[in-house]
């Protein structure tokens, strides 16, 4: 180690090279001014306008908004199936001994229910929903004189129906 | 030659801090350009190539400023850039023009004394031509120990070798050195 010292305190550390005059200041300089954006650099910015972005009421309520909106849908869908429900019920004939033995009458049936019904009312609905009813018309004995038909000739044929 | 800056704490959480790291690594491009080039000077000998290895360290430490997190000394992660940018140099300069690491190191000496960025201290050139002969990791600790006087400790950081193996290598180094002088007396 001694003559290590020896050989290396005869030499001065600087080790004689040099540089261009000015070429440190100058290289900074340019280095400095060369330095491309890096994504770390954006990354510092996006963080920043997160963090200045003002909340506006509407975004604060937003959410319980959307949410409330949501239940008042539910709640109409479950009201609709209700109504819908419960108006089939209120079509529904209750159960009545009155109107039980009324039905059961023949006489009162042919006379208040059958002959209300207006005959062509009914055979244009019949039609509509499809069905012929040119056969109401058919005479099986051509020789017979046409006869007319009467509410009661045509009840049992509409019965059929 | 160049002293290395003192790590500066403040200075490292500006770095890492995405607003202030241009401003901050503008500073250490100041603090920092002077030994770095003198490190890449040493290695590469020539002035050109170490400004443009300079440049290149410089650039990869910005665009990998994310990775730098401060557990490593700011000096020792600069360093360690600027070395391997300056042995990557060396292998391709070897494998483009075809020589061995013997070669090189020769060829190395003969570029001292043809540099024209260099001043008329005959022993200090004469030095430098003895570490051009010495091995490359040799070459490194020589330069690191004897212009930088850094720390064992500090270059077993940067070169991820133990200290017991770097004082080896300095000893080795300075044994050639001699021989060196010796033989071109």
């Amino acid at each position: 180690m001694e003559e290590e010292k020896d050989l290396l305190t005869k030499i001065d550390r600087r080790d004689g090279m040099t540089v261009p005059e000015g070429y440190f200041a100058d290289f900074a300089a340019r280095m400095a001014d060369s330095l491309p954006t890096i994504p770390f650099e954006q990354e510092g910015e996006a963080t920043v306008k997160l963090v200045r972005a003002p909340r506006t009421l509407w975004q604060r309520v937003r959410p319980y908004v959307y949410m409330a909106a949501m239940f008042a849908g539910v709640w109409c869908m479950l009201k609709m199936f209700t109504n819908l429900t419960s108006t089939g019920s209120d079509q529904y004939l209750q159960p009545s001994a009155t109107l039980a033995e009324a039905l059961s009458n023949d006489t009162f049936f042919d006379e208040f229910v059958i002959d209300d019904v207006n005959q062509y009312d009914l055979m244009d609905e019949m039609m509509d929903n499809g069905v012929d009813v040119q056969w109401l018309n058919y005479e099986p004995e051509a020789e017979e004189p046409a006869t007319v038909h009467t509410p009661a000739d045509a009840t049992p044929q509409m019965q059929q129906l | 030659m160049a002293e290395y800056p003192r790590e500066n704490p403040e200075l490292i959480e500006r770095l890492r801090d995405p607003k202030q790291c241009r401003q901050a690594f503008t500073e250490v491009i100041k603090l920092y350009t002077e030994p770095l080039y003198w490190q890449i000077r040493r290695m590469v000998q020539d002035h050109d190539d170490a400004n443009d290895l300079l440049q290149n360290t410089f650039m990869k430490a910005w665009q990998s400023l994310e990775n730098f997190r401060g557990d490593a000394k700011l000096s020792t992660w600069l360093y360690k850039i600027a070395i391997n940018e300056a042995i990557s140099h060396l292998d391709r300069e070897r494998k483009r023009a075809g020589l061995s690491l013997d070669d090189q190191e020769a060829a190395l000496a003969n570029q001292i004394i043809a540099d024209e960025h260099i001043d008329g201290d005959a022993l200090a050139q004469k030095l430098r031509a003895a570490i051009a002969t010495l091995p490359e990791k040799q070459r490194l600790v020589f330069n690191m120990k004897y212009y930088d006087d850094m720390k064992y400790e500090d270059m077993s950081e940067v070169l991820g070798t133990s200290v017991g193996a770097l004082k080896t290598s300095y000893h080795l180094a300075v044994k050639k050195i001699e021989k060196y002088f010796e033989e071109h007396d």
